[in-house]
């Protein structure tokens, strides 16, 4: 009897807590492993600064994106499973407005306007890269915020509007019907093939006094716009009006009510921002990778959604520092497994971090 | 003329309704207090003068103005402050932050408003920056109070501003409340602290299943001796 309720308990209290060490353990031998091939000189030092380089590129465009999908869940009340093809709406809109400006003379119109679909001039001949094309690239960039904002705020009015006071779950369900639609409303301008927009990036040899030799141009790109918008955010968050009621609201909705702050007003705000910076990630993935895809914010949802919970769900600052942890571990867990598998680090990961803190690791720490 | 005057109002959630036949009334400047047992509807009262129930007949009218069917945005615009019985601050704000929301509806922080609240709860100048959300029962609570002063508000509606405070400070709660009527400010109060509440208040309404059962002065309803077998336990 008594062994019968140990048994019990020995299983309820501990099957996740067990899985959890077992991980924590090969988390922490991983590292040893780290440490070690580093030492005997098995990873040269030059790969583990590329992987932690490439960590943080990618720690960069999924922060963007997840500020958003932070947003939408403290703001909004649910988990918008369609913020992953803002994204590729802000890879598609944003390129193409690129292609239209900078190809002039060069592509034919059908060919610009749906970014190639036809196969058409190589990115190459139309200069696609910040340094031929600088004034048609910062302008796809624009146009990639724009365009990703009105459509947030079109599905807004057409769908999430009427839904204000349903449950977090009919919103949810509601948002992976929105991006289904989204998605193949893409695809059935552009194609599902996948395909080269973007020129290889021009490199900038630096100074000597620089410690990096040649500087990707594209990256640098990318890097530069990624931390701007972020510092903005930050900024607009803590020291404007605007800001702090949108902090309001996502700690208590109903009192921000009762003050007089208008919610809907604070929503409208939240998809502007949330959908902007979500449309920039995609353009400035597109930017980065060279390959614009139909998969690309879909794909990519998981991984963004994997950093928000890291971080504790709601808090922007938590799914910042989120994305720097999914970010490196995708890119240093490829000492050890090849890359079509790296994800499962990601939300291997993401499970041992559930099992011990389930409010993730920055919860109570930081706030938003 | 009443400067909140509640008449046959019937109020609920959804189409549940709670409040039948209420009839309630606040003076400028007069002090008046709810009391009655758990789910008798007392903050059901409050928060359908603040348009945050379903409306279902009667009237409400301020400063001789309905406001019955108004929603929140508009009602807190004509003069009335609430302080809702729980979770009545922002946590992740500061405190400063938290009183600057409750003056959301100016265009400009009223800075000689801030002083005043922070003459009468300097705790909130001391803590000014530290985030809401860390500090104590007590001092949220008069945290609250401040952000619902923020806009000078004719009627102050309290609900149970003295909850889960421990017992010294509960005299404190009462005095500070004392201070703001004394400034003119009308006070709605609900309270579980009934026999304190009754001693201080100019007149006192006595809730029961939804419907208002007694009401008189407070000390008048001190001295019944059905309330207090009733309502104040003896
Ligand atoms: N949001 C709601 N939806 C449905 N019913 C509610 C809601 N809030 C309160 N009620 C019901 O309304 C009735 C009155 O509740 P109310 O909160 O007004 O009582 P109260 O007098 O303030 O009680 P307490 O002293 O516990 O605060 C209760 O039966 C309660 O269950
Ligand atoms: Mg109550």
């Amino acid at each position: 009897m008594s062994a019968g309720t140990e048994r019990g308990r020995f299983a309820d209290v501990s099957i996740q807590e067990v899985i959890g060490w077992l991980l924590l353990a090969v988390v922490g031998l991983l590292v040893l492993d780290l440490v070690r091939q580093v030492l005997v000189g098995e990873l040269p030092l030059g790969r583990l600064w590329a992987f932690t380089w490439n960590g943080i590129v990618d720690s960069l465009y999924i922060g963007l994106a997840a500020i958003g999908l932070s947003m939408t869940y403290s703001i909004l009340r649910f988990a918008n499973f369609s913020h992953g093809d803002l994204i590729t709406t802000g890879a598609f809109t944003g390129w193409t407005a690129a292609y239209l400006v900078g190809g002039i003379g060069i592509a034919e119109l059908s060919s610009r306007l749906l970014l190639r679909a036809d196969g058409g001039a190589q990115p190459g001949a139309v200069g696609m890269d910040v340094v031929s094309a600088p004034i048609a690239i910062v302008l796809g960039l624009i146009v990639a915020a724009a365009l990703t904002i009105l459509v947030a705020l079109a599905i807004d009015r057409l769908v999430y509007r009427k839904l204000r006071d349903a449950s977090g779950i009919t919103l949810l369900i509601a948002s992976v019907g929105v991006a289904l639609a989204l998605r193949y409303i893409i695809a059935l301008f552009y194609t599902t093939d996948t395909r080269g927009v973007v020129a290889s990036s021009p490199q900038w040899e630096t100074p000597a006094f620089v410690p990096i030799e040649t500087i990707n141009l594209h990256e640098a790109t990318l890097v530069i716009s990624a931390l701007s918008l972020i510092v903005g955010v930050h900024l607009l968050l803590q020291y404007t009006k605007l800001g702090k009621s949108m902090r309001a609201m996502s700690d208590n909705k109903d009192l921000a009510l009762i003050t007089g702050i208008p919610t809907e007003r604070v929503i409208f705000a939240t998809w502007v921002i949330g959908a902007g910076l979500a449309g920039v990630a995609g353009y400035l993935i597109v930017l980065d990778r060279g390959q614009v895809t139909i998969n690309l914010g879909w794909f990519l949802l998981l991984l963004i959604f994997a950093a928000v919970i890291l971080g504790g769900i709601g808090s922007i600052y938590g799914a910042l520092a989120g994305s720097l942890v999914i970010g490196l571990t995708i890119n240093l867990s490829l000492v050890w497994i090849p890359s079509d598998l790296n994800e499962i680090a990601a939300f291997t990961l993401m499970i041992v971090v559930l099992i011990f803190r389930p409010d993730g690791l920055f919860k109570g720490v930081e706030t938003a | 003329m009443a400067l909140l005057e509640a008449s046959s109002l019937d109020a609920g959630y959804g189409d549940l309704q709670i409040l039948d036949d209420v009839d309630l009334g606040v003076d400028a400047g007069e002090y008046v207090t709810i009391v009655g047992p758990n789910g008798a509807g007392k903050s059901t009262v409050m928060k359908s003068i603040f348009g945050l129930t379903a409306y279902m007949g009667g009237s409400i009218t301020f400063d001789g103005e309905p406001i019955h069917g108004k929603r929140p945005e508009e009602i807190i615009r004509t003069g009335i402050g609430y302080v809702p019985q729980n979770d009545n601050v922002f946590p992740s704000l500061s405190v400063i932050e938290n009183l600057e929301m409750g003056a959301y509806i100016l265009d400009e922080v009223p800075e000689d408003r801030l002083e005043w609240i922070f003459d009468r709860f300097p705790i909130l100048e001391e803590r000014k920056s530290q985030k809401a959300g860390t500090m104590s029962g007590g001092q949220q609570q008069m945290l609250a109070m401040g952000r619902a002063l923020m806009l000078e508000p004719d009627l102050l509606m309290l609900d149970e501003p003295s909850a889960g405070l421990a017992p010294d400070l509960v005299d404190d709660m009462f005095d500070r409340i004392d201070r703001i009527n004394d400034d003119g400010t009308a006070v709605l109060l609900v309270e579980q602290n009934a026999k304190e509440a009754l001693r201080r208040c100019d007149r006192g309404y006595v809730l029961v299943q939804g419907g208002n059962r007694y009401m008189d002065t407070g000390e008048a309803l001190l001295g019944d001796e059905q309330v207090r077998q009733d309502f104040l336990g003896g």
